[in-house]
């Protein structure tokens, strides 16, 4: 049999013998792998790179920040349980105090500037005012006694603090060296375990009597009082011979009045929280991340107590945000409509790439200009007689929240415009032709039929816009004038002229200097957190308006 | 739907002339209407299109169009695409002034004067001339909103007013019925033909006297497609009606006149069955026996 003619018949006509290997790829291989797979696996794997660094991110920022439960526990314990909690009641009733002088030397110089204006010299109008210090002296002088009392208190207090905090340390240290000893023990790992028992019972703990130490605080509470009561008694006839004061101020002579009423309640409160201040009651466990997120003090460094609240600062981070949106807001979506709806065709290849380059200016560039120019006109503007009318104004401060939230007004602006102009372009031209053809003008159209159908990627513009303002550092750190506190609100609109410190702003500033695992480098890896989770809801929240109310067809 | 089954599709009463042995000639010829052609809604002049040249830039998409649609009449534009068909159409609500760059030279009369005037407002030329689009575009809002949204722009706002346009719209429509339990929903919840005829209800309840529709069907099927149509015949008794097509079934279908274009000029213009039956020109007979387009 001849296999060659019997398998071949193609042979003879010329084609190509028809074998299994015809439809075998004939791209180059490497590895295994086509042109193709290569390209997938390397975006692929960039992507996926992506992702773990990520993941990692926020692994990282939750292992640091988490200790923080842990650690705050013992501060709280510490600050009960030496006593200083119970110093601390007393001194937020002598801040109470401090307030009466400090309205009083505030509505002299008021007084002094309203008489300058009236034609009178400096000295002529001090000269006026004497009275009226000589009597904010009496009251500063009056509280000395219950000052020097407290700062006695809090001195022991805070030796008996750091003492037995340190105890508390140990203890802890000693917990930890045991239970690893144990965890050795059921692994059977007996060597180890010796050595974490060795180590365990070499921690010296120095006992220390806390009840007892703490005692001598408490039972000074007879000369606390006597002291209080005095001070009340000399408050009382201060306030029957108060100074006559010039017409101008009587306003505000009237409400020192009621604030001093107001202290007297105070004080005898504070009395009876002091008599019914018990050292022994049980702290609750939520104290440890309420204490941080509703804390409304942001102090560090601090020779009596460090407190870790976020509030001040989330109150500043929110406060420059929306000062920013507001001016963003209206420039934002007004230029997108503009530019996608009546520009010409030359005003648009004009004006889009360059409110595009804004976004391109660095942000410490636009803090300095913050710094050096727009803070100083915002401070003499308000000195202009259009404002005077505003309470509050002249401000004193060139850096302050509205400084910095019109320049970050300045960074929002490319976001929302860039994003709501896309928005614009997504809605279809036919709605657009539909509407004029049946007579409907240019306006009419872009009001009742391209920015409704718009309106839901504008709104996730504008979202998207205060992502990036609450996120930015530069620009806050450097204009926001950086005081940590919530402020008087009494000011109404002159409170949004204050200086205020910001989440981001507070990360940057002091996460240079922290001891690292400590218990502020542990607070401001959950600032850091926090900012985390607001800034995913906002973008969570754009990503779903977005979807939710976007018309099917395109 | 069973009941459409027995007129559908409608026969065309005349027989397409056997294919010729002549080459497909270039387009030299304009149309000049020597007279006016008799139509069945008298004579009213409704459209006249006097000398229209038309530029996309430094395109010259029309050359030297001249045509009269006369009043309560339906007139086919027909022809292979970028023909200019389209363009005219939207030459007669200036819907090209949406588009940058665009210039025409000539005249279109509607009642008489030139749209392209100066003192033309082209909202008030809008309200007359309406415009049915190629894709049915309703707005995303409610049947009834979408119906009203014309008079709304105007400023009538009595409900009772526009609850009457609504049901006058949507029978004139022949979507009353389907729509009338169902007004406040919205309108892209409807199907494709039902879409379709929304947006003529829309377009007729600003009450036009010309509508001008820009392929309605071609993104229908046959049976959507029947109903537009029949719709046509009957929206004829109250509008004078231009469509562009390209289903040369449907403009031998629907219209009374047809006018065929080739690159950007009016070949031949006359009655419907003449066009088709007896087209005078070589070009029109090449298109319409399918040879070329």
């Amino acid at each position: 049999m001849n296999k060659a003619a019997d398998t071949d018949p193609n042979q003879e006509t010329g084609y190509k013998t028809a074998t299994a290997g015809n439809f075998r790829s004939r791209r180059l291989h490497f590895l295994g792998l086509d042109s193709d797979d290569i390209v997938k696996a390397f975006f692929g794997g960039n992507a996926t790179l992506a992702i773990i660094v990520l993941l990692l991110i926020m692994f990282f920022l939750f292992k640091e920040g988490s200790g923080f439960a842990g650690q705050n526990a013992t501060e709280l314990v510490s600050f009960r349980q030496s006593g200083l909690e119970y110093v601390d009641l007393m001194r937020s009733q002598l801040n109470a105090f401090n307030d009466l002088p400090r309205h009083l030397s505030k509505m002299e110089a008021e007084d002094i500037k309203f008489r300058m204006k009236e034609g009178d010299e400096l000295k002529e109008a001090r000269e006026h005012t004497k009275e009226l210090r000589d009597y904010t002296m009496e009251l500063r002088k009056a509280v000395r006694p219950l000052d020097r009392h407290i700062k006695e208190l809090s001195e022991t207090s805070i030796v008996l603090r750091d003492a037995y905090k340190t105890y508390l340390n140990r203890c802890q240290e000693k917990d930890n060296l045991q239970r690893e000893a144990d965890k050795a023990a059921r692994r059977g790992n007996t060597e180890l375990e010796n050595r974490f028992r060795a180590e365990a019972a070499a921690v010296r703990i120095a006992s220390i009597d806390v009840a007892a130490r703490r005692a001598t605080v408490t039972n000074r509470l007879p000369e606390f009082l006597a002291i209080n009561a005095e001070l009340r008694a000399k408050l009382g006839v201060l306030l029957e011979n108060a100074p006559a004061v010039d017409r101008e101020v009587e306003d505000e002579m009237r409400r020192f009045r009621s604030k001093a009423q107001r202290f007297i309640e105070v004080s005898l409160q504070t009395e009876d929280k002091l008599r019914s201040w018990d050292a022994e009651r049980p702290m609750p466990f939520s104290r440890r991340i309420t204490s941080f997120l509703f804390g409304r003090d942001w102090v560090t460094n601090s020779y009596f107590q460090d407190w870790y609240g976020v509030l001040p600062l989330l109150y500043g981070s929110v406060v420059v945000s929306f000062i920013a949106l507001f001016f963003a807001v209206p420039l934002g979506i007004a230029g997108a409509v503009y530019v996608n709806q009546f520009a010409s065709h030359s005003e648009q290849k004009f004006i889009k790439p360059y409110i595009e380059f804004i976004s391109a200016i660095p942000s410490v560039v636009i803090g300095f200009f913050g710094v050096i120019v727009w803070g100083q006109f915002v401070r003499e503007a308000s000195g202009w007689a259009i404002f005077s009318w505003i309470p509050g104004f002249p401000i004193s401060e060139r850096l302050n929240a509205f400084t910095a939230g019109c320049l970050l007004a300045l960074m929002a602006i490319p976001t929302i415009f860039t994003l709501a102009e896309d928005a614009l372009n997504n809605v279809p031209k036919a709605f657009k032709e539909a509407s004029l053809a049946v007579g409907a003008t240019r306006l009419q159209t872009t009001i009742r039929i391209v920015i409704p159908t718009a309106l839901s990627g504008m709104i996730s513009a504008v979202l998207l816009g205060f992502g990036r303002v609450i996120g930015e550092t530069m620009v806050v750190l450097l204009c926001a004038g950086n005081r940590i506190s919530i402020p008087d609100f009494s000011d109404g609109f002159s409170t949004l002229f204050q200086p205020v410190h910001t989440m981001t702003g507070i990360v940057a500033q002091e996460m240079g200097e922290v001891v690292s695992g400590s218990i502020h480098y542990r607070a401001l890896f959950l600032v850091g957190t926090l900012l985390f989770f607001i800034s995913l809801a906002i973008n969570y929240m754009a990503q779903k308006i977005m979807r939710r109310y976007s018309i099917a067809e395109k | 739907m069973m009941s459409q089954k027995n007129n559908f599709p409608p026969t065309l009463n005349f027989e397409i002339p056997a294919m010729s042995e002549q080459t497909i000639p270039t387009a030299r010829t304009i149309y000049r209407p020597t007279a006016t052609v008799q139509g069945p809604g008298g004579d009213k002049v409704s459209i006249e299109v006097r000398d229209l040249n038309f530029y996309y830039g430094e395109k010259q998409a029309l050359h030297g169009i001249n045509i009269s649609i006369l009043e309560h009449e339906v007139t086919a534009f027909i022809g292979p695409s970028g023909c200019g068909k389209s363009t005219l159409l939207r030459c007669m609500n200036r819907m090209n002034d949406l588009i940058d760059g665009t210039r025409a030279e000539g005249q279109i009369l509607i009642e008489g004067q030139n749209i392209y005037d100066k003192d033309v407002d082209v909202i008030e030329l809008r309200k007359h001339v309406g415009m049915v689009f190629q894709k049915s575009n309703p707005f995303p809002m409610s049947i009834y909103d979408n119906i009203t949204y014309g008079l709304k722009i105007q400023g009538r706002k009595k409900k009772r007013e526009l609850d009457e346009v609504v049901e006058k719209s949507l029978r004139g429509a022949a979507l009353w019925d389907e729509a009338k339990d169902r007004l406040h929903e919205s309108g892209l919840s409807l199907s494709g033909g039902q879409q379709q005829r929304l947006c003529i209800a829309r377009a007729i309840a600003v009450e036009p006297d010309i509508l001008l529709m820009d392929e309605p069907c071609s993104a229908l099927d046959p049976i959507a497609t029947a109903r537009v149509e029949e719709l046509i015949h009957e929206l004829k008794k109250t509008f004078t009606i231009v469509i562009v097509t390209h289903n040369m079934q449907q403009a031998a279908r629907v219209s009374d006149k047809t006018a065929f274009f080739y690159l950007g000029n009016l070949i031949e213009f006359n009655q419907t069955e003449q066009i088709f039956l007896n087209p005078s020109d070589a070009q029109t007979e090449a298109y319409v026996s399918g040879r070329f387009g």
